[in-house]
Order: structure tokens, then sequence, then C-alpha cells
């Protein structure tokens, strides 16, 4: 019987690589069925507690008001929504003017996200909202 | 020469190179595997409202939704406002995720701010509210 030396028959092994192959697939497969591509886009809200609203000095605040059949007030006057963002801009006295929005709670949540966004671009810094009965 | 039949040369010793397509399916897995993110889609038809000022919200989020006829949804089951609270302290003690509310256009006000009060008082620090994406 011929001796073989081991390092000799180097180049002659072959790994089988289908069952890893397999393997991969099935993971890729699980992977590509389990994705999901949220894409969320949103505001960043925040709604100060009960404490900080009452410390607010009420005669600067802006307050926003949102009806229950859906109608917007800037400070006690009934306006259009594309109006809201100028007359925020307008009645703000700097940026840190606090601006409250004071929505019915059977108003519609769009009137309010709308209003929000309003203020937002009318250059409200503190922007909180409440809601009312 | 000897002639030999087409069909005799080939069967035996053809091996295939398979490392190219494992590089490639590699690729692919590595990919999948690094863009996915577990989130439970609340799998209601939500009407969300316009803005325009809104940003990109964080993928990896407890997605909560309120319908058109207020019904308060998570993953698929409806949870009612009373439910979201303890699902969202749940969610938070594994880890502190960022909450989005998904609230219909046309769903009150109400149950929009209940959810919220709930969402609070249950520990969620960032809460966004959804809105279109164009």
């Amino acid at each position: 019987m011929a001796r073989r030396s081991i390092l000799s028959d180097d180049d002659d092994v072959k790994i089988d690589l289908s069952s890893m192959i397999d393997c991969i697939f099935i993971l890729l497969i699980f992977f590509i069925v389990a994705t999901v591509f949220v894409e969320e886009k949103g505001l960043q809200a925040s709604k100060p507690d009960a404490a900080v609203t009452a410390t607010e000095d009420e005669s600067e605040t802006v307050i926003l008001q949102i009806t229950a059949d859906n109608r917007v007030l800037v400070q006690d006057e009934e306006v259009g929504i594309g109006e809201v963002a100028g007359r925020v801009q307008t009645s703000l006295v700097d940026e840190t003017t606090p601006v409250v929005i004071r929505a019915h709670q059977s108003s519609d949540h769009g009137v309010f996200v709308g209003v929000w966004d309003a203020a937002r671009r009318g250059g409200a810094e503190i922007l909180s909202f409440s809601t009312v009965n | 020469m000897a002639r030999r039949s087409i069909l005799s040369e080939s069967d035996a010793d053809v091996q295939l190179d398979l490392s190219p397509m494992i590089d490639a399916i590699f690729i692919l897995l590595i990919f999948f595997i690094v863009t996915t993110v577990f989130v439970e889609e609340p799998g209601v038809e939500i009407l969300r409202p316009d803005a325009t000022i809104a940003q990109d919200l964080e993928k990896n989020s407890i997605l909560i939704a309120i319908s058109a006829d207020n019904k308060v949804i998570y993953g698929g089951k409806e949870l009612g406002v009373a439910g979201v609270g303890a699902r969202v302290k749940q969610m938070l003690m594994q880890d502190d995720l960022p909450v989005i509310i998904q609230a219909d256009s046309l769903s009150d006000h109400g149950v929009f701010s209940d959810v919220w009060s709930e969402m609070k008082s249950a520990g969620a620090t960032k809460i966004s509210i959804s809105t279109r994406r164009d």
C-alpha cells in the first residue's frame, strides 16, 4: 500500500457548498419576507404639564381655538385655515411667546394638525395644545 | 482522432463554480438583515393629515393608529383608549422606543388627546403625530 503524504492530496479537497447555499437561501427568503419598509413622516409634538401652563402669562399667549364644527379662531377671531400662519406671525411678540391650541374634543384631527403646522410655519416655537369639552 | 459523442463528454465532470453566487446572496442577505426592523404595523387604512413642516421619523417605533371611526388600533387589533397605556408601558420596558400616533384626519381630536395622555402617563418621552408622506 502506497503511503501518501498528508500534504500531497491538498488540491483535490472540495467542500460541498450546496447545503450552505440552501441555508443562506432560507435565511434570505425569511428576511425578504419579514422586511417592511416603514417610512413615517410626522410632527414632533409636546404637551406641557398643567403646572407649566398655569405659570404662563395669559395676556401674551396666542390662543388658537378649534370649535366642534372645525372653525378656527385666532385670538377669538374667526379665520380660514390658510390665514392662520400669517395671523400667528403678526400676533407673536417674539419667538418665546407661547402659542396654545385649544381644540374641541369633537373637532377633526386633520384640522388640528393643519393648525399646528400653520402655527409652526408662523414662527411659534413654544407650541402646546389642550382639549376642551 | 476519436470521435466523441456530444452527450458523453459533458455529463460527468461538469462543476459549476458557485462561489460568486454565494457572494451575491451573502450581500443580499446582509442588506436585508441590516434593513429589517420588526415593527408591528396597525394594518388599517389611515388618511393622514397634511403638514408642510413634517420631518422623517424614526423607523423603529411603536405605531398606534386611530381610525376614522375613532377606534384605537395596535398591531391589527383594537385596543381601546384604556388599553394604550398598559401596552405602551409594556413595550417601553424592553426598549425606550419613540411612539408614533397615526390618526386619521377625520378622527376626533378628543380621542387623539386621550391616547396622547395615556402615552404620556405610561412614560413615553418621544411622541410624534404621523402626517402624509409625499
